[in-house]
């Protein structure tokens, strides 16, 4: 293995991508055709930082917020919720609300979970 | 070296959210674009988008193979997913290509936090070239640009097509960390 800044990478080719991330659950929303890029555009004028939309259900989205802390955007949240509202395809109530904010947990990176090729997925869900 | 042109190819886009019509399907029209780029005269076909299944996306893939096209794009459902967090999306493209390819590289990228954020495959089955592209347009994007650049320098080394389209991906997520204002 070798380092090359802050990003390692292994011979047989995973690679690990060392990045502080907060994940984001915005709950209470109703969705129908959505476009995700003019939804992150919004959301990173709002918050100035990166974000990816990893989610999307008919009432959630779930995004990736990158170089920001838990406090700042949960100081946000009403300012985030009005910034969703703007884009197409999401309509708000008074129910819409951050509904869980986390930052992610560093693990050791030689005890990434393996899952067994064309496996029954059971398996694969116990050992993730 | 001969090239080999991409006279035919199929887009096919999965996810539940995207069959139900509450995300919008971005990605199709920008691959569509680049592989026009490749070859203006390229039969392009966009299949519906798929559910979240292992059989449903093999059964697709082994019928456009038997149709012998050239290329097959899977957008999406490339990541840890469901396997990681129970809410997020049910990810099996990876692991269908993972059953049904002859020849096959693949790389994975994971976050600090152990999630694979995303598993890159790029093989064939019989003449057929297939290849998977995450879902986010960004990383969409930067992965399907990265695969026409490899292809055309070399279309029969799969590896490092494969390899590029993850360098590609891998600057997406850990390069853009500030928006400059």
């Amino acid at each position: 293995m070798h380092r090359n800044g802050d990003i390692a990478m292994k011979d047989d080719t995973k690679i690990i991508v060392q990045v502080d991330k907060t994940v984001v659950k915005v709950t209470g929303l109703e969705v129908k055709g959505l476009n995700i890029q003019q939804l992150e555009e919004i959301i990173i004028d709002k918050l100035k930082s990166v974000i990816r939309i990893i989610g999307v259900t008919g009432n959630s989205i779930e995004m990736d917020v990158y170089g920001v802390e838990e406090e700042d955007i949960l100081r946000e949240e009403d300012g985030i919720i009005k910034a969703i509202s703007l884009a197409d395809g999401i309509t708000v109530s008074d129910l819409s609300a951050l509904s869980s904010v986390k930052k992610i947990q560093s693990v050791d990176i030689n005890a990434i979970p393996e899952y067994i090729e064309g496996g029954c997925k059971g398996e694969r869900w116990q050992k993730r | 070296m001969a090239k080999k042109v991409i006279s035919k190819a199929i887009i096919i886009p999965t996810g539940d959210e995207l069959r139900a019509g509450i995300v919008l399907d971005t990605d199709s029209p920008m691959i569509m674009q680049i592989l026009l780029s490749m070859n203006g005269s390229c039969n392009i076909t966009r299949n519906e988008p798929l559910l979240d299944s292992e059989n449903i996306i093999i059964d697709c893939i082994k019928g456009y193979v038997a149709n012998k096209v050239d290329l097959i794009i899977l957008i999406g459902g490339s990541g840890g997913g469901h396997r990681y967090s129970s809410t997020l999306g049910k990810d099996f493209t990876h692991s269908s290509l993972d059953r049904i390819l002859k020849e096959k590289y693949f790389s994975e990228l994971y976050g600090k936090n152990g999630h694979m954020w995303s598993k890159l495959i790029c093989g064939t089955i019989e003449n057929t070239v297939v290849i998977n592209v995450p879902g986010p347009y960004q990383e969409a994007k930067a992965a399907i640009e990265a695969f026409k650049k490899a292809y055309e320098k070399d279309n029969k080394d799969l590896k490092q097509i494969n390899i590029n389209m993850t360098e590609a991906v891998k600057a997406e997520y850990g390069n853009k960390l500030a928006v400059n204002y």
